[in-house]
């Protein structure tokens, strides 16, 4: 049996994630009133507009990207395993996704969210070369340089302290100023 | 005549040695962002964004000007030696100046491209000192219907001219164009999209969107990657180059003719003038002009100095240009631009048509900071710098993006001293990468961001004006232009593609 199926990509998911905050606005924006009263637009007209143009964009997008995965699936092969087959055919795991990001993205978004809870709890100081050396790691390798990493942390954690406090007189938070 | 005067004040204005240190590091810093692979002149501006709260706004756009001239040039560097541009805007002069460079003329090619870029950039900044006085005298002229229909205009335009990807484009600005309508509406007292939340009454401020959509989504993508050096110096062959090297011969240049020096400065610089167009179709647009009218068409892709010397010109020039539309009209055409009017609104400042006159004194060393940038700091920096660029630019990657990392969540904090506006970035941050990987322009999301108010603020007022009647649109003379305007140029670019035919490397994609 010539069973031809296919495997929507991020072609297809994003217009959708995009498609559910339009609509999660678009109820918003008719919480907001009528769109026109008294022969006047009101605060409601416009994002209503935006958002059914945007809806109808993103329908667009994603019947293009339905087209396109069905035209490129092979048959008696899902992409899933067509997938597979190439991964294995490569050494690298550097591919590998989750949720469209891949482990290094993951890894600085995790850091990054982590800075920002630190930042306010610990200080400038601690948080940032804690995040810096993390991110020297991340970028550079966990075994490679490991004390120019470390010098490199402390060097750029002065130099934005120097940068921002000093020169353009933003008051940092501080452990000692908590 | 008192225009006149308030634009050598400007020249006048960079002899302060504060502001003069300003130019100088803005251009090297433009230099090495430029350069650098991944990196761009735009994410430069952004970073200076935030320290543009402690700096004097005269300073901050002589920086901003460096850094954009100085970014355009410096693309050329890696697409001459390694084949990969530094910047979009010098993928024309890779498929020239790589040729050479395996010829063992990379200095050579390197030298045509700042000399094309030193004539481009002085020529653009001295058009714009020229023009953008004029432009704002047509600008008092248009009323609130044509002020809606111009900005629709530059926004379909700046859908438009993403090739291949109009539906993306149209979704990346109408989500830029939401984004811009949390907070209280533009006409009533009215708080819209908050979400029971009080940090969003405000609304959302430009600054986190431009450091995630920039800074933030640029770490997220090298992440991705794990190279150890920004630019693998193994590419290179280890030639010795002398500072001679990069003086282009004379005949040579006679050869490239003043004419098409000239030609491919007006191409930049009226392409600059589009919204949206940028360097990258600036120098397009000039290097096919440049290949259609010369002796020796069948050169181009081998290594021909015409070529580097029409796109660089071009692409350099497209900076003067592009400042027209957002100093006169307020409509930035391009992100660059997009952030220096970010930097004016920050410090309290609305241009539009009376702000060339009224606040000539401010903007006038930006002028000049973009004209002595392209004249005097290309050559001197290429003279200076060149045999060492590749050095400069092949810096480790985890000390490069961690740094990135600092000053841009840093410099999110310093608009509110709040972690909430780092947040913030964080989540653009995140946004822009998905775009970015699915290949919707985030050029699209800052414009439609920046564009959104004033679309329906004029919308608005207009049918408020004219009791709901849409017909005023098409009844105002200066509205009608423009609607005019936006149907030709979705008859050329749309409807009538523009042929990509005949170019080289255009065939690949």
């Amino acid at each position: 049996m010539n069973s031809r199926r296919f495997r929507l990509g991020g072609g297809f998911y994003f217009p959708a994630g995009l498609a559910v905050i339009t609509l999660i606005y678009l109820v918003d924006a008719f919480r907001l009133g009528p769109p026109m009263r008294d022969g006047n637009m009101t605060a409601s007209f416009f994002p209503i507009a935006t958002a059914l143009i945007m809806l109808v964009a993103l329908a667009f997008a994603m019947w293009h990207s339905l087209r396109g995965s069905f035209a490129t699936s092979a048959p008696n092969d899902t992409a899933d395993e067509a997938e597979a087959k190439t991964n294995s055919a490569s050494p690298a795991l550097a591919d590998r996704r989750y949720l469209g990001l891949s482990p290094g993205a993951i890894g600085v978004i995790g850091l990054t969210a982590g800075y920002l809870i630190a930042f306010d709890a610990i200080g400038y100081f601690f948080a940032t070369a804690l995040y810096v050396l993390l991110l020297c790691l991340l970028f550079g390798g966990i075994r490679e340089k490991l004390p120019s990493k470390i010098i490199a942390t402390a060097v750029i954690t002065l130099a934005g302290y120097l940068l921002f406090e000093i020169v353009f007189q933003v008051r940092l938070p501080t452990l000692w100023s908590q | 005549m008192d225009s006149l005067s308030g634009l050598l004040g400007g020249f006048t204005a960079l002899a302060n040695p504060e502001t003069l240190l300003y130019m100088i590091g803005g251009f090297l810093i433009g230099t090495f962002f430029g350069a650098v692979p991944g990196l761009t002149s735009v994410l430069a501006i952004a970073l200076l964004l935030p320290l543009t709260y402690s700096l004097d706004v005269t300073t901050a756009l002589v920086a901003c000007a460096s850094i954009f001239m100085a970014g355009m040039c410096s693309g050329s560097i890696t697409a001459t030696t390694i084949n990969i541009p530094g910047a979009p805007a010098s993928m024309m002069t890779a498929l020239e100046g790589y040729p050479m460079q395996q010829r063992g003329e990379g200095a050579k090619a390197l030298g045509h491209a700042a000399l094309g870029s030193m004539i481009g950039g002085s020529i653009g900044a001295l058009l714009l000192m020229v023009v953008a006085p004029l432009a704002a005298d047509v600008a008092l002229l248009i009323r609130t219907p044509g002020k809606f229909s111009l900005i629709a205009f530059a926004l379909i335009v700046i859908i438009i001219s993403q090739r291949g990807s109009v539906t993306k484009g149209m979704i990346a600005t109408l989500l830029g164009v939401m984004i811009a309508t949390i907070g209280i509406d533009v006409v009533q007292p009215v708080a819209r999209f908050t979400f029971g939340t009080s940090v969003l009454v405000q609304g959302i401020d430009m600054m986190p969107l431009i450091i995630g959509a920039f800074a933030i989504s640029e770490l997220l993508i090298q992440a991705d990657s794990r190279r150890a050096r920004t630019v693998d110096l193994s590419q290179v062959q280890a030639a010795r180059v002398r500072r001679r090297d990069f003086i282009p011969p004379l005949s040579e240049v006679r050869e490239i003719g003043l004419l098409r020096y000239l030609k491919s400065a007006v191409i930049g610089y009226a392409v600059g003038i589009l919204p949206g167009a940028g360097g990258s179709m600036a120098a397009f647009v000039s290097y096919a002009e440049s290949m259609r009218s010369s002796k020796h068409p069948e050169r181009y892709g081998k290594g021909n100095p015409e070529g580097i010397a029409a796109a660089e010109c071009a692409n350099n020039s497209m900076c003067g240009g592009a400042f027209v539309p957002m100093l006169t009209f307020g409509i930035p055409g391009d992100p660059t631009t997009a952030i220096v009017l970010g930097v004016l609104i920050i410090n309290g400042l609305q241009p539009g048509p009376q702000f060339m006159t009224q606040q000539l004194d401010l903007v006038a060393p930006m002028f000049a900071s973009l004209f002595i940038s392209a004249l005097v700091l290309i050559p001197l920096t290429l003279y200076l710098l060149g045999p060492y660029f590749l050095k400069i630019v092949s810096i480790r990657r985890d000390v490069l993006y961690s740094s990135i990392a600092v000053v841009a969540l840093v410099g999110s904090y310093v608009a509110t001293y709040s972690t909430f506006q780092m947040a913030l970035a964080l989540v653009f941050g995140v946004l822009a990468y998905f775009m970015r990987k699915q290949k919707y322009p985030t050029v699209c999301l800052l414009l439609g961001f920046v564009l959104g108010p004033s679309l329906e603020e004029y919308c608005r007022r207009t049918l408020s004006i004219s009791d709901g009647n849409p017909l005023v649109f098409f009844t105002s003379p200066d509205s009608l232009f423009f609607i005019a305007l936006t149907a030709v140029f979705f008859y050329f670019m749309v409807i009538r593609k523009p042929k990509d035919r005949g170019i080289p490397g255009q065939a690949q994609g």
